[in-house]
């Protein structure tokens, strides 16, 4: 046991730069058997089909709602393809995004946005996949993006100063996101293995670059909510992420 | 980005073929191969699309690219399963103090999810290489995706590369400015940066809605039109499946 726990130690000081951190948050193509595919499917299908009825509801109302939808989706898929230097793992990895747009449209919307993300990267890029796209709606959209909302509008309950509450907001989604991700792999992984083990392992595995990365997807939110309190308040408001008696005229 | 934008400059016959049935052939190859337990399946697959990339000569940047990460993902669980999961033990040594063992069965178990990987890679990198994004999104929409998935996809597409040359101008001008210098300061770069291209997105979905309602939007947008499937090309791939569902069964 000692000895697997050094391996585990040895390995996972080496691991960290050789593992492609660069799209970590993502799950590979293929990666996950059939069932394990199938289930994170059937887990995800009902947040995107929530994310759909209030985008549909909204956008019946508001003619602009798709094209600011459909944007920031691109923004989205900009950051999470964003490379960022991790110095303590060696090696880059990259934001989620999910944190910014759960603060701004919701939880629902976020999700949405990040399916559609995720399968664009994961027709044309190899970034994820389309049989684990389920999986990594699961994570990233459903994990991220509901972690991020809640503890945003937690911390704005509790009279937290906005960027604090935005910078925990994307702190804890991205954290939330690495670790859905690594529950989701152990488990498709395991076979006959336990799952816990696996789980601290590849948990462990990208501490390195994870930890340092939800502390700029942290700053990455808190930064946009900072510039849009400045500058365009009145989108804080339009998106109720203020309420209009806290936007100073 | 110039990866994502060569895509639909491919001119082969795989690039003519109907979307629909390109896409469908896909996901019928993809859900055999991520339910296949072994090796010789996937590997076949890979072979074929390979050999299919091959044929619509992909350059060598943009096929390496495509397929180094997925490489190193598969290497890496080959290792976690080598050395952390298993009964059989294959070798065992002492290393600085640290006996390491290895499992035959873990590398057995590691291998096969590699080349389910890669088998599945494969097979959506050979649909990518071979279809553009608005044929893609039209056969989504056959396959009745929700429209408004769709068009959150098209517009999405549509806008990630003038966002992505926002952000690069964005980025230039922080570093030249020293933006970068220090953790905390490309922190707070980083902040004004992700802030500079929502508020981007938010003025641009504004003169896009307006530019769009001038020329008739009422909050439906056109998908591309369908020509008739061509009965060769169904048949040919019904076919092609049905040998590569024998193949599945029997290997």
């Amino acid at each position: 046991m000692r000895n697997r726990l050094a391996v585990s130690l040895f390995t996972f000081h080496f691991l960290p730069c050789v593992v492609p951190s660069a799209y970590a948050m993502h799950i590979s193509e293929g990666i996950l058997p059939f069932n394990w595919a199938a289930l994170w499917f059937a887990v995800a299908a009902p947040f995107v089909a929530w994310g759909l009825l209030r985008f549909n509801k909204i956008s019946s109302v508001d003619l602009s709602f798709k094209p600011l939808v459909g944007l920031l989706a691109a923004v989205v898929f900009i950051i999470s393809c964003m490379p960022v230097p991790v110095p303590t793992a060696g090696t880059c990895s990259h934001p989620c995004g999910t944190g910014i747009s759960a603060v701004l449209l919701g939880p629902a919307l976020s999700i949405l946005i990040a399916s559609a993300a995720l399968l664009i990267q994961a027709l044309f890029l190899a970034h994820g996949g389309l049989s684990t796209w389920g999986a990594d709606i699961l994570s990233m959209g459903v994990v991220g993006s509901i972690t991020g909302f809640l503890v945003f509008k937690f911390l704005r309950v509790i009279k937290m100063n906005i960027s604090i509450s935005a910078f925990m907001a994307g702190l804890m989604a991205d954290w939330a996101t690495y670790l859905t991700t690594s529950a989701v792999l152990a488990l498709g992984i395991r076979g006959d293995a336990p799952f816990l083990p696996l789980f601290w392992k590849i948990s462990a595995a990208f501490i390195p670059a994870q930890l340092p990365l939800g502390i700029l997807e942290g700053a990455m939110t808190a930064g946009m909510v900072v510039l849009l309190y400045k500058k365009r308040p009145d989108l804080l408001v339009k998106m109720r992420v203020l309420k209009p008696e806290e936007v100073t005229p | 980005m110039h990866v994502f934008r060569d895509i639909d400059k491919q001119n082969s016959w795989l690039s003519a073929m109907d979307a629909r049935v390109k896409l469908v052939f896909a996901l019928a190859v993809l859900c055999m191969v991520i339910s296949y337990k072994g090796f010789a399946f996937p590997l076949m697959v890979l072979a074929c699309c390979l050999g299919g990339c091959l044929m619509i000569r992909v350059p060598l940047r943009k096929f390496l690219l495509r397929f180094s990460e997925p490489m190193l993902i598969a290497s890496v669980v080959i290792i976690l399963k080598f050395f952390f999961s298993g009964q059989e033990a294959l070798f065992s040594a002492r290393f600085a103090g640290i006996t390491i063992t290895g499992y035959t069965d873990g590398l057995r178990e590691g291998l096969a999810i590699a080349c389910r990987i890669m088998g599945a890679v494969s097979v959506m990198a050979l649909l990518g290489f071979t279809t553009s994004f608005t044929d893609l999104m039209s056969a989504l929409s056959w396959l009745r995706v929700p429209k408004g998935f769709v068009e959150i996809l098209m517009f999405a597409y549509r806008y990630i590369f003038v966002i992505f040359e926002d952000a690069q101008v964005i980025y230039t001008a922080q570093k030249n400015r020293l933006g970068y210098a220090g953790v905390r300061r490309g922190l707070v770069s980083f902040g004004t940066l992700a802030g500079s291209l929502v508020l981007k997105a938010f003025e641009r979905s504004h003169a896009i809605t307006v530019s769009m309602i001038q020329r008739g939007y009422d909050g439906n947008i056109p998908m591309l039109q369908h020509r008739p499937f061509r009965p060769l090309e169904v048949f040919v791939s019904i076919l092609t499946v049905c040998v590569v569902g024998v193949a599945w069964k029997i290997l």
